[in-house]
């Protein structure tokens, strides 16, 4: 049961990390000249991990089951 | 139906019989309401096309990061009331509460003050304070939402069995996250800044 949580916690950190990555490149490119389409697909990305990780989407389909 | 899941399945399975159906009734509610940040959305690119107001550029990275990372915290205090720490969830979701705190200061406190154009400044003024006063609010909302979950929590009222409410404000919380993953880069990043 522990190591399922530290399991979690970890994958928790890891989205963490990786929305944080991509939002400093988006910075960086939209303080750079904005490419409007790689704008769009960061944007798609973050929120692809936010409903998939951190709201737990796939929960609405399985009743509960992760 | 309740009556006949309880009889079949007992207390437990009526529990999450409802957990199913609330959580099904959740995401209706934020279906719902993604119409509301979509038209503000599109609104915005219908008004303003490939043109930004002029907002101060580290004060929206900083208010981005908080805001990310209260959604980090708020992940953990769901994590641990599912396994029962309750001390993990208390003090992930006071984490969590100060930096939604911290984000409508940045945005109301100090991005509305500074930015050099009113509400009443044509269509990017109406834009900016119309999207970031419905996001706002519903911070706002999510912050007295983990308020009351906190104060539960603190007489014992969720365990990792029983924690539907901890899960509906999780993901509440990072709905409103999901919101500004759209709005930052609309409102802060794409297109060049409108001349004043």
């Amino acid at each position: 049961m522990d190591t399922k949580k530290s399991q979690l916690l970890r994958q928790g950190l890891l989205v963490f990390i990786a929305l944080a990555v991509i939002t400093g490149i988006e910075y960086f490119v939209g303080t750079n000249g904005a490419f409007l389409p790689a704008m769009v697909l960061m944007a798609l990305v973050k929120a692809g991990l936010v409903l998939w990780y951190y709201m737990h989407i796939r929960k609405v389909f399985t009743g509960g089951e992760e | 139906m309740s009556a006949e899941i309880t009889a079949a399945h007992g207390a437990e399975g009526e529990y999450q019989y409802k957990t199913q159906t609330n959580r099904l009734g959740l995401w209706l509610f934020l279906v719902s309401d993604s119409f509301i940040f979509g038209a503000l959305l599109v609104t915005r690119f219908y008004l303003l096309g490939l043109h930004r107001p002029e907002l101060n550029q580290p004060l929206g990275l900083v208010v981005t990061s908080v805001l990310l990372t209260s959604s980090f915290f708020m992940n953990r205090a769901e994590t641990s009331m599912a396994y029962g720490d309750r001390k993990g969830f208390l003090s992930n979701i006071l984490a969590t509460i100060a930096l939604g705190i911290t984000f409508l200061l940045g945005v109301v406190g100090v991005e509305w003050r500074t930015a050099p154009f009113s509400v009443s400044d044509g269509a990017q003024g109406a834009v900016f304070f119309m999207m970031t006063g419905m996001h706002g609010f519903h911070v706002l909302t999510g912050v007295v939402l983990l308020l009351i979950l906190y104060f539960n929590g603190r007489r014992g009222v969720y365990s990792a069995e029983r924690h539907w409410a901890v899960e509906a404000g999780a993901v509440y919380w990072h709905f409103v996250d999901l919101v500004w993953v759209f709005f930052y880069p609309a409102l802060y990043l794409i297109g060049t800044v409108i001349a004043r």
